[in-house]
């Protein structure tokens, strides 16, 4: 079965309490309360959700160097839909069902509008260059997919420690003291205070 | 072909630098004969001419360095620098840097509890906590304005999620050029 099979779920929900989603040294995604979330399924197993509400990235992108510390934490306020796969049973601890007004208070006029944007979503994501199970592996941790202004997608791979990041103008890869930061200005692969810094 | 005569005054003249023409003829027959003979020790005289010529020398030499080699060389009491031109595009943007970004960044090095905090920081990146230790004298609400200054111009950044502080390339470069500007002064002031 491939994720261009995937299927969205029900029943829809809503958070109940401010939610972090994922935390790490480097990093962290949270949802606020009242979020919509509704399953994304492949076969009868849950794999992930589509959130809508409002959350928040912390991304700590930067690198230390000999030279100086190279990058900087990148912000981003999650107002748009955006994807998890991972830790559902996790998740399903903090959603309840969602009403009518809920999707009203998230600007959609029904649940249907709510449900078409999170398709869209996934579109994007699992039919694009992703487009099999296997391409994941069987436990790949947790991956996000937010959409950027460029109508992109930035994603964020995490596992443990390892963490890869790639949006428009920055792929970030950490693995404990090994670190590769691809920025606009520069190229950084610091691995244990040894690092090479390449200027454009 | 018409013959004019010419003034006699100017005759005269004329015969006279004959006359020395032919003895420096003879002069000359006379030092070659004797260079050819091996004797050593030839004077000729060429009075000021000399000082001309080692000025026209020097000026060559200097014109040479400046316009060729494109160099500039530094004699200072640790030796001698090469200072080499910078190419024109390097100086072009060196003339873009404005002034007013400049005395900020300045005046936020101009502190020395800020320099203080540079310091600490370049042996690694350290929690606030960490940093009050080493600044005792501070409350942790000046220890975080001067954070603050540092992080708007850039010489330090924070990690948000971990929350510790960290020095910038920039903050290193310019925490380096600090003290070296300093012990040049001083150096200076003790010569």
């Amino acid at each position: 079965m491939t994720w261009r099979e995937f299927q969205l779920g029900s029943p829809i929900s809503k958070v109940t309490e401010t939610t972090t989603l994922w935390q790490a040294e480097r990093g962290i995604v949270e949802i606020s309360e009242n979020a919509l979330a509704i399953p994304i399924e492949l076969g009868d197993q849950q794999k992930g959700h589509v959130f809508h509400g409002q959350g928040k990235l912390l991304l700590d992108a930067i690198a230390e160097t000999d030279e100086g510390a190279i990058g900087k934490t990148i912000e981003k306020e999650l107002d748009e839909p955006f994807l998890m796969l991972g830790e559902t049973a996790k998740i399903g601890q903090h959603l309840t069902k969602a009403s009518e007004e809920d999707f009203i208070k998230m600007s959609y006029e029904n649940q249907q509008g709510f449900i078409d944007k999170a398709k869209d979503l996934c579109d994007q994501f699992f039919k694009g260059k992703v487009n099999n199970h296997e391409a994941f592996g069987r436990d790949h941790g947790l991956i996000f997919a937010f959409q950027n202004e460029a109508n992109k997608l930035d994603v964020l791979f995490a596992k443990g420690s390892k963490l890869v990041y790639k949006a428009t103008d920055i792929v970030f890869v950490s693995n404990e003291n090994k670190v590769v930061l691809k920025s606009p200005g520069e190229v950084v692969c610091s691995s244990n205070g040894k690092s090479v810094i390449i200027k454009k | 072909m018409v013959k004019t005569k010419l003034p006699e005054d100017l005759e005269e003249e004329m015969k006279k630098l004959k006359e020395e023409m032919a003895n420096l003829k003879e002069q000359l027959k006379d030092v070659t004969e004797r260079t050819r003979k091996g004797k050593r020790g030839i004077h000729i005289d060429i009075g000021n001419r000399v000082h001309d010529y080692v000025e026209d020398v020097l000026e060559e030499v200097a014109e040479g360095i400046h316009g060729e080699l494109k160099k500039s060389i530094f004699i200072g009491p640790r030796g001698v620098r090469i200072l080499r031109d910078r190419p024109p595009h390097r100086r072009e943007e060196e003339l873009e840097v404005s002034l007013p970004k400049v005395a900020e960044v300045m005046s936020a090095l101009g502190q020395e509890h800020r320099l203080e905090i540079l310091r600490e920081l370049m042996s690694g990146g350290k929690y606030i906590n960490e940093l009050q230790e080493k600044l005792s004298e501070i409350t942790t609400s000046t220890l975080s304005s001067h954070l603050k200054v540092l992080e708007e111009v850039g010489l330090v950044v924070q990690e948000k999620v971990r929350g510790r502080y960290l020095i910038t390339m920039p903050g290193r470069a310019a925490y380096k050029m600090a003290r070296r500007v300093t012990r040049f002064l001083e150096r200076r002031n003790l010569e």
